[in-house]
């Protein structure tokens, strides 16, 4: 299921490195795009097999691409005009597909979200909200950062709750996560629509199949969890 | 004699209580720190100016006895103590005495006395003859009353609001770097004064019924030189109209000179003595934030309208990103933060600061957590690092927590890529938002959560979710329900802000 999932990749800079490796050990399909000659051979050197230079500018060029085969399209060029050029190119000719795009500035945002990007990440608008969090929250923002980035062994996870689980039309505050030792975050339930919901906002949801949990907990348990929810439920 | 002076000097150089009064009075006539320093300098400008008052009034109003008494009693009294308060704070005696007894006992010498008197008196002296000591000294002299020319002397009372505020000090001291050409002109000044009084005394003294004596010539030409020219006095021959000539010349080009160099002396200054008040004003608050480097991170950090940061100041190399951070609103000074002698003008010892090395090189960074930290361990360093590489080494320096845009962007997008549901719950605890906050309860020995275990307090109830203790510095994830709370642990949650308000009200309460 997870190989079918692939990205196509603008940019092989400083972003793109970091990103087309930690997909790639994700196991997706990647195609990098890359206008820099430099960059391009950086990438070929790092055993990308799938690499293309080319004039990003060249609405024909970017037509031969394909764009609307992949799940999603990555805009994190180095040069940020380039970027938001790009973004906008890749919306006009391809309405359907899914554009996440890099931001360096609070102007550049706001230009790609006009460009038609789904989604941007603003570089800088993280680091200050975690300037904040360090100042407000220090303990808890270190360990979280641990969490996020995955350091101490405990880490988030998302689950899809398969059919004929045991958790199915269970309602969430009757689920014991303690024995499991981990965390219920939060979930996505199908039947509200297809929005996330929090644990704390103190509404009480039936779990259904197909519904997504994301939890927090050590690797192992999280894994045990998994394995362990696929069991139908044990006859009374 | 000698006896008894050195067991008294012993004895004060012994009693902690003498040497606390002492610092504390010159604290309070000296020193910024002291809180009631502003107060005491209020009353002395408040007495100076009633003085004044007083002074002027009585030129053509009977003044009621009341009145005079407080002028010649009171304030000179007040004035009297101050004087001798800071003559007695200016050095030590005792200490020099009881330093060279135990020099003479260490050297088996007789112990002398008056040699160290003398030093300890000549250093007074030395005090005593400094401007400001002699202003004070005069000012105290209205006191006199048979001699009504010291009323005049009121007026020295005026030259002690030097001393008390500082916009003036500053001023002079603005002036006092001038003076190499001030003295110039001065000198000048003086130079063609006496040389065209000196001419007109001798052109005109018989001549001219108005200039009788070489006292009437130079003031002639002083007269003349400021381009006051009361014209009281004129010449009368022409040779004295054409010395006339020449010293209002002379005058117009030493006005210009004059004006010149005071105006580019407090145009030099004026950035820098803005600054300083900046830096004193921050200088006053309990704890405050230092951002090194105006760029594209600190615009960012302000312009998150959550809570709004007053107490904060930036420093930044380039003045034209000072000048940009200025003309955006906030508070910044053109200082390099990697310099001992800028972190050392902050409130280092008693204030709780917070640096935020926010500039684009690391290697600047890096050279300001270092400076901070040498300066004082209880400063809190946040540093940003661009290059994941070197984290070891900003860690070596001692940062308190590394910001590192890159990284976590990165692992932001490719949580976007490869878990979307994740990302949006992760963003929203990583921003704050309301429903997803997760906070940090600090357990106080006294709260009255201590000793309970985490089942008896019940997260569930108030609908927040335990996510586990911070103890001793290590992470104890999701402890099991028995786990007891101990003080000083840091509790954390998520939840609703209002769940954490409503219970951090219920458990932070004491016994």
């Amino acid at each position: 299921m997870m190989s079918e999932r692939s990205i196509l990749l603008f940019g092989y800079g400083n972003h793109g490195k970091f990103i087309a490796k930690g997909l790639n050990e994700d196991g997706f399909r990647l195609k990098i795009v890359e206008s820099n000659h430099d960059y391009y051979l950086q990438a070929k050197e790092d055993g990308f097999m799938d690499v293309e230079h080319l004039d990003v500018t060249n609405d024909s060029l970017l037509e031969v691409l394909n764009p609307q085969y992949f799940e999603q399209l990555v805009c994190v060029m180095e040069d940020e005009h380039l970027n938001v050029f790009l973004t906008l190119s890749l919306r006009s000719l391809f309405k359907e597909s899914y554009i996440l795009a890099i931001s360096d500035s609070l102007h550049t945002t706001k230009k790609l979200k006009m460009a038609g990007a789904d989604k941007v990440i603003d570089l800088y608008e993280v680091s200050a909200n975690k300037i904040y969090n360090i100042l407000k929250r220090p303990v808890s923002t270190k360990i979280l950062e641990g969490i996020v980035m995955d350091k101490d062994g405990i880490t988030f996870r998302e689950m899809l709750i398969p059919e004929g689980s045991f958790l199915q039309d269970m309602m969430t505050d009757d689920v014991d996560f303690a024995p499991y030792g981990i965390l219920l975050i939060g979930m996505i339930d199908e039947e509200l629509g297809h929005t996330f919901v929090f644990i704390t906002t103190g509404i009480n949801h039936k779990l259904d199949a197909g519904d997504t949990l994301v939890c927090i907990g050590p690797k192992e348990k999280l894994d045990a969890f998994e394995e362990e929810i696929k069991k139908e439920k044990s006859i009374p | 004699m000698k006896q008894f002076i050195l067991s008294l000097a012993l004895a004060l150089r012994k009693s902690k209580r003498y040497r606390a009064v002492k610092e504390y009075v010159w604290e309070l006539l000296n020193g910024t720190g002291n809180p009631y320093k502003k107060y005491l300098d209020t009353f002395i400008i408040f007495l100076i100016v009633t003085s004044v008052f007083i002074l002027v009034y009585e030129v053509t109003n009977p003044v009621p006895a009341w009145l005079d008494y407080y002028d010649f009693y009171f304030v000179s009294f007040v004035f009297f103590v101050e004087y001798i308060l800071r003559l007695w704070v200016h050095n030590d005696l005792s200490k020099y005495i009881v330093e060279e007894y135990h020099d003479a006992q260490f050297l088996h010498r007789e112990f002398e006395l008056w040699p160290v008197l003398k030093h300890g008196f000549k250093e007074k002296l030395n005090y005593m003859i400094t401007p400001a000591a002699i202003v004070d000294l005069l000012a105290i002299f209205p006191a006199y009353r048979p001699l009504r020319v010291l009323r005049i002397f009121v007026l020295f009372r005026v030259l002690k609001l030097l001393r008390y505020t500082k916009s003036i000090n500053q001023f002079v001291e603005v002036i006092t770097n001038k003076r190499f050409e001030l003295l110039t002109l001065l000198f000048l000044l003086f130079f063609i004064v006496t040389t065209a009084g000196i001419a007109i005394y001798v052109l005109e003294e018989r001549i001219n019924p108005n200039i009788t004596s070489l006292f009437d010539a130079l003031y002639w030409s002083l007269v003349t030189i400021t381009t006051v020219g009361y014209g009281d006095i004129s010449p009368v021959t022409d040779a004295g109209r054409t010395i006339s000539m020449l010293v209002i010349i002379a005058g117009i080009a030493m006005i210009s000179f004059a004006t010149s160099v005071i105006v580019s002396a407090f145009s030099e200054r004026l950035s820098e003595l803005k600054e300083s008040r900046i830096i004193e004003q921050i200088n006053k608050s309990r704890s405050f934030l230092i951002i090194c480097g105006y760029g594209q991170m600190t615009k960012m950090f302000f312009r998150q309208k959550k809570e709004k940061i007053d107490d904060y100041i930036i420093l930044d190399t380039d003045i034209k990103r000072v000048e940009q951070a200025r003309k955006d609103g906030y508070k910044a000074v053109q200082e390099d933060a990697s310099r001992f002698e800028t972190l050392k003008k902050f409130n280092v010892e008693h204030a709780h600061i917070t640096i935020l090395c926010l500039t684009a090189s690391d290697v600047e960074n890096i050279y300001i957590t270092l400076n901070a930290k040498s300066i004082s361990r209880k400063i809190r360093v946040i540093a940003r690092v661009n290059d994941i590489n070197i984290v070891s080494k900003f860690e070596y320096a001692g940062a308190d927590h590394l910001l590192m845009p890159n990284q976590v962007v990165n692992t932001m997008i490719r949580t976007a890529i490869t878990q979307p549901t994740m990302y949006k719950a992760i963003h929203a605890i990583l921003t704050g938002k309301s429903v997803a906050r997760i906070d940090e309860v600090h357990v106080h020995e006294k709260h009255s959560m201590v000793g309970k275990s985490v089942a008896e307090l019940n997260f569930r109830s108030n609908k927040l979710l335990f996510i586990g203790i911070e103890r001793e510095g290590k992470f104890l994830f999701n402890p099991p329900s028995s786990e007891v709370i101990q003080s000083y642990d840091i509790l954390l949650l998520m939840g609703r802000q209002i769940s954490l308000e409503y219970f951090r009200g219920r458990h932070e309460g004491s016994l």
